[in-house]
């Protein structure tokens, strides 16, 4: 090979010691691709059809992830100018918003996209509960879910505080007393989360620690554990028929999963890893089934979601400022002084009383949350919106859903100073 | 799909393009442009020409850290020609900052030379504004959540309408220069001069504390009150005190605009700190009690009423008194003090109100003994009452403004008299104790109350009459039969520190959820009860009851109150006698402390 053809090879051979092969043209080509990308391995091969359909999911899972995504690079941008001091911390937002390029817009970004967050992950919640996705075998995905909704809420509190305005130190305050009201532990808690009896400089150092470190190792972590699972369970949920080839009659033979028997390895009694994957596996193509390649159908559904996202979030950046009000005067509480919006729930209970609304309630709820998959072990309903098999599950989550958030909307609109009812018109 | 994507890309491209815009096309270029241009076309040389052409637009900014916290100032961003002369005639921001003489700049060979270097001292010293800000929006703290908008210059949007056009004017950054230039009577800051003349004249510093200067306690200390609040607020609480708070009583004083301007400088000029000081003075300060005015004693032999008379109508004593038709509507009437006060009970209370009034909210003011003196003649030299013809009116004039129009015990001032004016509607009360008591209280007053003896006033028949009037107008009940009461005329026990100590225990164990346990009256159950409980520590008036009376009150209750019968609960004669014992013995103890503070 003379040198000229090697030197006119190179970028080829880059491509392909990257990529392994070119763009796919041929069905074992979209196979490949999703097979052998490190970022595409998390995609099946081929996808239901069932799973592409944006009435069924309304892309909230992935809206949540890119806006994951999105918090994760502002915010690596932000930290190149923040430090977590009470001296400096409100001067850099002032550089951020006045002298550091595009300053004002990477905090719109991050602080929307942070709102955005929470309210993805609980209407995605609330399409896995009513779809009745949470079923054998996803039950405890579902959990892992409710945990990585309380670490959505854990990040943008503590995110919340970094600023340091008025807006900052006072919803912490209220946020970290909500915390105290539980009994035996709640004033240790407050402690252990403040470093201190009051928010100063070790309850932002601490916060900071958490919202740039602790809780997004944590939710990167979750998260990889979370799409795994789908894929082990064999992708989103699905009613029992999307997966017969389009045209064929649905059999009336009760599909029971044959557990797979694992025997302790002893002896020569030896069993294949294939043994351990569930359900049947077939030759692609081999079997009349309802499924689609992934390349580029699955793909190209998550590429318009994640470019929604970003369209509808710069939009809101562009039209809407983050936040920062007046420097901290630990002397001079707004009144009300109010917590996060998504705490004015439990704000508002608290405002009736103490225990109930800081602990007892929300304690019960989360529990609740966690537990559903485990109290609701009716099969059936799976995979379809408002099942009606679900009726009474789905009736009691929407009200659940809906006094949460008639509580936030109280707790927003309408309460003024010393938390009276006041009308927001 | 793909129109979707299409059009959604746009939007991210075409937001792109926006903020990239925004990001790169300031409008600070623009004026450091024009600057530079207009610049070139006046340099006088090629190097000059040269220099400026070669110059592109950028942040400046000077740092300034002598001044408290570091600052940094970024306003030559826009106002770049603020010391070049040639630009003396535009307008801003392309306007050189005036040179003035009374600034301390000077004229050297025909070039001006400022006093105060803006590479020393940067801008928002002595503006304010907010130095970081490269939008004239938040860099001249239009932004309401600013703490500091450019002093007299800015005002911000929820600023109340009606004061804006008093809230401008260059003036107010007299209250800037005062941080450094703390010299009483500084030549540049006439207007804080006057600020704390009238801080003085109008009694403020009697409420109010400002460290090294004043300490009131009555009202919220003002040390940093030019750190803490913005101008509008500080004229709103002269102008208005109740606007912003309904609960205030701080009294509403007749000030002119340019007298509340100059009030509204001085405590804008009250930062806390001094900016020239260094910690060590700053502590010294501190350490040192606050300087009384003491305007110098007057002659012995001069007209000490008519002295007494000017002093008290300079020190604003009707901000919260009322003296003839004038009514602060906060405290007692003083209109006839000479009737129903002598010399030594004026005297007293002057020099600490709470001697006489243990539970009074008047502060004590530090006038000269010779100042109290002629204050004390001109007030017991006021002697005529407006004696009402009828009971009717004569309750009007007399009694209503603490008892009530409909006598429910809620006058104007019942708020800030303590212990309360009692309700004469409550039949209850009103019924259980003898005619005879309310006509000795009319006649002697009630001692440690605000309750004053109106034997000089009204004599026996109109005393009675007016008695009768409030039985008839507010208690509406027939007089019914007492009910006869076992109790003996002595205390039933010798007094001793046995019984003192019983007594205690007692107290402790049944008394203290409502009287309190330091015997104040201000018990947990207290803030739920009306009347209040009795301040037991009220030596004037505790000196005044008999131990019958205690005994009486304690067995059988105080009808009309939440005093309960404790006969009822088991409280032996005995028992009730102790507790008298008990209740006299803090008295005695507490009066050493408040004759130390009385002298």
């Amino acid at each position: 090979m003379s040198v000229k053809t090697a030197l006119a090879e190179i970028p080829r051979t880059i491509w392909t010691s990257i990529f392994r092969h070119s763009l796919p043209s041929s069905e074992l080509g979209q196979a490949q691709t999703s097979f052998t990308n490190f970022f595409l391995h998390i995609h099946p091969v081929k996808v239901n059809r069932h799973t592409l359909k944006a009435t069924y999911t309304l892309g909230l899972g992935l809206f949540s992830f890119f806006l994951f995504v999105i918090l994760t690079v502002t915010g690596v941008l932000l930290m190149f100018y923040y430090v977590p001091s009470t001296t400096q911390a409100y001067d850099r937002m002032l550089d951020l918003r006045g002298s550091v390029a595009f300053g004002t817009f990477l905090r719109n970004m991050h602080r929307w996209s942070a709102h955005g967050m929470v309210i993805a992950v609980f209407l995605h919640m609330c399409r896995v509960f009513l779809t009745g996705s949470y079923k054998r075998p996803r039950e405890f995905n579902w959990v892992i879910g409710v945990i990585l909704l309380l670490l959505t809420l854990f990040g943008s509190f503590t995110g919340y505080l970094l600023p340091w305005d008025q807006l900052a130190f006072w919803a912490i305050t209220v946020g970290t007393a909500i915390a105290g009201y539980a009994p035996v532990v709640g004033a240790k808690m407050q402690f252990l989360l403040l470093g201190d009896t009051t928010v100063g400089q070790e309850a932002l150092l601490r916060f900071y620690v958490l919202h740039v470190v602790v809780i997004p190792l944590a939710i990167t972590l979750l998260v990889a554990i979370h799409f795994w699972r789908i894929r082990k369970d064999g992708g989103l949920s699905r009613p029992a028929e999307a997966d017969l080839a389009p045209g064929t009659e649905a059999v009336s033979v009760q599909v029971v999963a044959a557990p797979v028997e694992l025997k302790p390895a002893e002896g020569k009694q030896a069993f294949g890893l294939m043994g351990l994957v569930r359900g049947p596996f077939t030759k692609v193509g081999n079997t009349p089934e309802n499924t689609v390649y992934s390349w580029p159908n699955l793909l190209m559904a998550e590429l318009f979601v994640f470019i929604l996202t970003v369209a509808v979030l710069l939009v809101i950046s562009l039209m809407f400022h983050a936040p920062l009000e007046e420097p901290v005067n630990a002397m001079h509480p707004p009144n009300p002084a109010k917590a996060p919006w998504y705490f004015l729930g439990l704000q508002e209970l608290v405002s009736y009383s103490a225990f109930w609304g800081g602990v007892g309630i929300p304690g019960i709820e989360v529990a609740l949350l966690m537990m559903v998959p485990y109290l609701d072990r009716k099969p059936g309903g799976v995979g379809r919106w408002f099942a009606k098999e679900r009726l009474l599950a789905n009736t009691l989550f929407v009200t659940f859903a809906v006094l949460n958030v008639i509580l936030i909307i109280i707790g927003t609109l309408f309460r003024g100073p010393n938390w009276e009812f006041v009308s927001p018109w | 799909m793909r129109l979707a994507l299409a059009i959604a890309s746009l939007v991210v491209l075409l937001v792109h393009g926006i903020v990239f815009y925004d990001q790169f096309f300031h409008k600070w270029e623009r004026y450091q442009n024009a600057y530079f241009d207009q610049a070139r076309t006046q340099a006088r040389n090629e190097e000059e020409r040269a220099d400026l052409a070669a110059r592109s637009p950028r942040i400046e900014q000077i740092m300034v850290t002598q001044f408290g916290e570091t600052r940094v100032d970024r306003c030559t961003t826009c106002h770049i020609a603020s010391d070049d002369p040639r630009f003396a005639g535009l307008g801003q921001p392309l306007k050189t900052h005036p040179y003035s003489t009374a600034m301390g700049d000077v004229q050297v060979s025909g070039k001006w030379e400022r006093r105060h270097k803006f590479n020393d001292f940067g801008c928002t010293v002595c503006h304010e504004g907010q130095g970081r800000g490269l939008s004239d929006h938040y860099a001249h703290g239009e932004d309401h959540y600013w703490p500091d908008p450019l002093l007299g210059y800015v005002t911000q949007e929820p600023w109340r309408k009606d004061y804006l056009k008093n809230l401008k004017g260059k003036e107010y950054m007299q209250a800037a220069c005062a941080q450094c230039h703390t010299e009483e009577n500084f030549a540049g800051t006439p207007l804080v001069a006057r600020g704390r003349q009238l801080f003085f004249e109008n009694n403020c510093y009697g409420c109010h504390r400002i460290e090294g200067i004043s300490d009131g306690t009555l009202g919220p200390e003002l040390t940093e009150a030019g750190k803490k609040f913005k101008v509008d607020y500080l004229w709103e609480s002269i102008a208005d005190p109740r606007a912003g708070m309904a609960s205030s009583f701080m009294p509403k004083f007749q000030l002119s605009d340019g007298d509340i301007k100059a009030l509204v400088i001085f405590l804008k000029s009250r930062r806390g700190i001094n900016l020239t000081e260094t910690q060590l003075s700053q502590f010294r300060t501190r350490l040192r009690p606050a300087t009384v005015v003491e305007p110098a004693p007057a002659a012995a032999n001069v007209d000490l009423i008519g002295r007494g008379k000017q002093l008290v109508q300079d020190r604003a004593c009707a901000a919260c008194h009322k003296l003839g038709d004038k009514d602060g509507a906060i405290a007692p009437d003083l209109s006839f003090e000479g009737l129903m006060k002598d010399d030594q009970w004026v005297m007293d209370h002057f020099k600490n109100p709470r001697s006489r009034m243990p539970d009074s909210i008047m502060p004590g003011f530090r006038f000269s003994d010779v100042d109290f003196q002629a204050m004390t003649a001109y007030l017991v030299s006021l002697k005529t009452a407006p004696a009402g013809a009828t009971p009717a009116e004569t309750y009007k004039a007399l009694c209503q403004r603490c008892h009530g129009e409909k006598g429910d015990g809620l006058g104007p001032v019942a708020t800030y008299i303590d212990p309360a004016p009692r309700d004469l509607t409550k039949v209850a009360f009103m019924n259980s104790k003898p005619r005879e008591r309310f006509l000795e209280s009319l006649r002697k007053g009630v001692a440690g109350t605000s309750m004053p003896a109106w034997e000089k006033v009204l004599n026996d028949t109109q005393i009675d009459a007016l008695l009768a009037h409030v039985e008839t107008a507010f208690t509406k009940d027939k007089r019914r039969p007492l009910k006869a009461r076992n109790i003996a005329a002595q205390n039933p026990v010798p007094a001793s520190k046995e019984s003192i100590a019983r007594g205690e225990a007692i107290y402790l164990a049944r008394c203290t959820g409502c009287h309190g346990r330091k015997a104040d009256g201000k018990g947990p159950n207290s803030l739920d009860i009306v009347p209040r409980p009795r301040n037991l520590r009220n030596s004037p008036f505790v000196a005044s009851i008999s131990d019958q009376r205690l005994i009486e009150s304690i067995l059988y209750g105080i009808q009309g109150t939440a005093m309960p019968p404790w006969v009822d609960y088991g409280l032996s004669q005995k028992e009730a006698g102790d507790l008298a014992h008990f209740i006299r013995s803090l008295t005695q103890a507490s009066a050493r402390p408040q004759l130390r503070a009385g002298r």
